[in-house]
């Protein structure tokens, strides 16, 4: 549905981008990660036919998105960074401005409005100004905005910034919903919404892209390098004990009863460090309850990767 | 023209939306309303409507570029020029449904004046054709002082600099159709120059045409005119999505 191969983007002497490649299958929902000026709207803006790319090619449904921009851009919804609406507008007038705009059909504006209305909820504020409306309330028209029109492809940039912990909720539930029928694109500064809503994980810095791959896979592919185990034993003399057997820091982060949970931050050893501890364990005739390998967030993935891509273009 | 059509509707709608509109509305037509009356009030003054037109290129330099300094300064300033220039629209049509809008309106706020004429007519031998030539003339040349605050509003983020760049280009273009400060501006110049010079002043045209004098020339003059800034407006643009 969407290939990107070798985009480059400069902005006079700053590379913003520096050749990046991607596929976005028909039905995916792809979350676009990275730090600031990353190049993630960059990418967006070429996609959408805002900018023209300095090298590079891009292609929405096999069309390519500066030979036949409008073609393209009628297959597009996109919500801009920052929400942009005419202030002045009503409501209703502006998405009926939108879909009209986009070619809707006359005959089909009032069932396509009435449809982006309802998945956006925005029945309560059809009638107010835009200037009036809450910065949720703003957020949901600029969604309605993109959808009402019915496109195949949905890009999104940063949909949920600046909003609220429950209105960041509500936008995160609409676009998994309408990545049921859309396919989506959105980039985004938290985290917690690309674990949540997104198919697969797009990781951009300085340019590049540094990683592309299913969440659960990214997460994998990046162990945390620390061991929990859960021990019955005198707290203090587990630790020493710890510490006299592997070389690293140990720590005891919670306490149940006479049982407490350790974090051992054994590193990336391939030693079966796992086999020596439990051994341990039993020597001593305290009682290993459990024992696992710390699971990584995406965070981490995230902080790894976009700070080594930043070490690197600092020392080239 | 379907997509030309929407657009021009919404920047219709969004004038009347906005104080301007009526600002614009009131002042205008009350400065011009006494500009004509105290020329007709006099004894012994023939039915014309010579004090109406004679100052209305004087008074267009400081209306139409507030008319038109929001076109596109506006949109950038608050990103929506973004959203619009990833419609499915050419800018060539962008540009088209904003022209087209701020002629409508200024033609809707002109059309209340023709109760002068009206009025005059009823009451004392008036001369229509210059009148209805007049009228046309000031069309034409609210067209090209539009074409010019369209294009430098496109240029700024900011309305006030469009319209104090405007204003000073207007202002330019009017007192080179005066002989006397164009001698004073351009004595060094080769009389050939001059003559270009004088030749660019739409002042000039819309002179002749009101006085009812119908001359080609007159009118691809501000068919080139409005050609040329349209033209340049839509090079702005499109650098833009060069530029980012």
């Amino acid at each position: 549905m969407i290939e990107v191969h070798e985009l480059e983007k400069n902005y006079g002497f700053a590379r913003a981008l520096k050749g990046i490649s991607f596929t976005v299958a028909r039905g995916e929902v792809v979350g676009f990660l990275g730090p600031n000026g990353a190049g993630k709207s960059t990418t967006m803006k070429i996609l959408t036919g805002y900018l023209l790319p300095t090298a590079g090619r891009a292609a929405i449904d096999g069309l390519d998105v500066v030979e036949h921009s409008l073609a393209v851009r009628r297959r597009i919804g996109y919500l801009p960074e920052s929400t942009p609406l005419y202030s002045e507008m009503r409501v209703d007038d502006y998405l009926r401005f939108c879909a009209e705009i986009r070619g809707v059909p006359p005959a089909r504006l009032k069932s396509a409005i009435g449809r982006a209305v309802e998945l956006c909820k925005l029945e309560r504020v059809l009638g107010k100004n835009i200037v009036e409306l809450s910065k949720g309330f703003r957020q949901r028209v600029g969604l309605a905005q993109a959808i009402v029109h019915e496109p195949e492809v949905l890009i999104l940039d940063e949909p949920t910034s600046g909003l609220d912990p429950n209105q960041i909720v509500e936008v995160r539930k609409l676009i998994e919903h309408l990545g049921q029928a859309h396919t989506v694109i959105l980039s985004t500064h938290y985290l917690q919404e690309v674990e949540k809503s997104c198919s697969r994980v797009i990781i951009v810095s300085q340019g590049l892209i540094v990683a592309d791959d299913s969440r659960d896979r990214l997460v994998a592919a990046l162990p945390s390098g620390a061991l929990l185990a859960r021990v019955r034993g005198p707290e203090a003399l587990v630790l020493r004990q710890f510490s006299e057997l592997l070389p690293c820091r140990s720590s005891a982060i919670a306490r149940d009863g006479d049982v407490v949970q350790y974090r051992l931050e054994v590193g990336d050893t391939k030693a079966p460090v796992g086999e020596s501890l439990a051994r341990l364990v039993v020597k001593n005739n305290w009682e290993l309850l459990e024992l696992q390998r710390e699971q990584a967030t995406l965070e981490d993935v995230f902080r790894s990767l976009t700070l080594e891509a930043s070490k690197e273009a600092m020392n080239a | 023209m379907h997509e030309t059509a929407v657009i021009l509707r919404r920047e219709l709608k969004s004038y009347f939306l906005s104080p301007i509109a009526y600002v614009f509305g009131v002042l205008f037509l009350g400065l011009q309303c006494f500009f004509a009356g105290s020329s007709l009030l006099k004894q012994g003054q023939s039915a014309s409507m010579q004090g109406f037109f004679g100052l209305l290129p004087l008074v267009f330099l400081f209306f139409m570029p507030a008319l038109t300094m929001r076109l596109w300064a506006e949109e950038r300033k608050s990103g929506t020029l973004e959203l619009l220039m990833t419609f499915p629209v050419r800018i060539g049509q962008l540009i088209a449904g904003k022209f087209l809008a701020a002629m409508v309106f200024f033609a809707a706020v002109l059309l209340f004046t023709f109760g002068l004429p009206l009025t005059l007519g009823a009451y004392a031998a008036l001369d229509w054709g210059p009148v209805v030539a007049a009228y046309a003339a000031t069309l034409l040349m609210a067209a090209a002082y539009i074409s010019v605050g369209m294009f430098w509003s496109s240029m700024f983020r900011d309305q006030i600099i469009a319209l104090l760049v405007s204003l000073t280009t207007l202002v330019l273009l009017y007192l080179i159709g005066f002989p006397q400060f164009l001698e004073a501006i351009t004595s060094a110049l080769p009389a050939m120059l001059v003559d270009l010079l004088a030749g660019l002043s739409p002042y000039k045209y819309f002179e002749s045409i009101s006085r009812g004098v119908l001359d080609t020339r007159d009118f691809v003059y501000y068919l080139c005119f409005c050609g040329f800034f349209l033209y340049a407006n839509a090079l702005v643009l499109q650098a833009r999505r060069h530029r980012g």
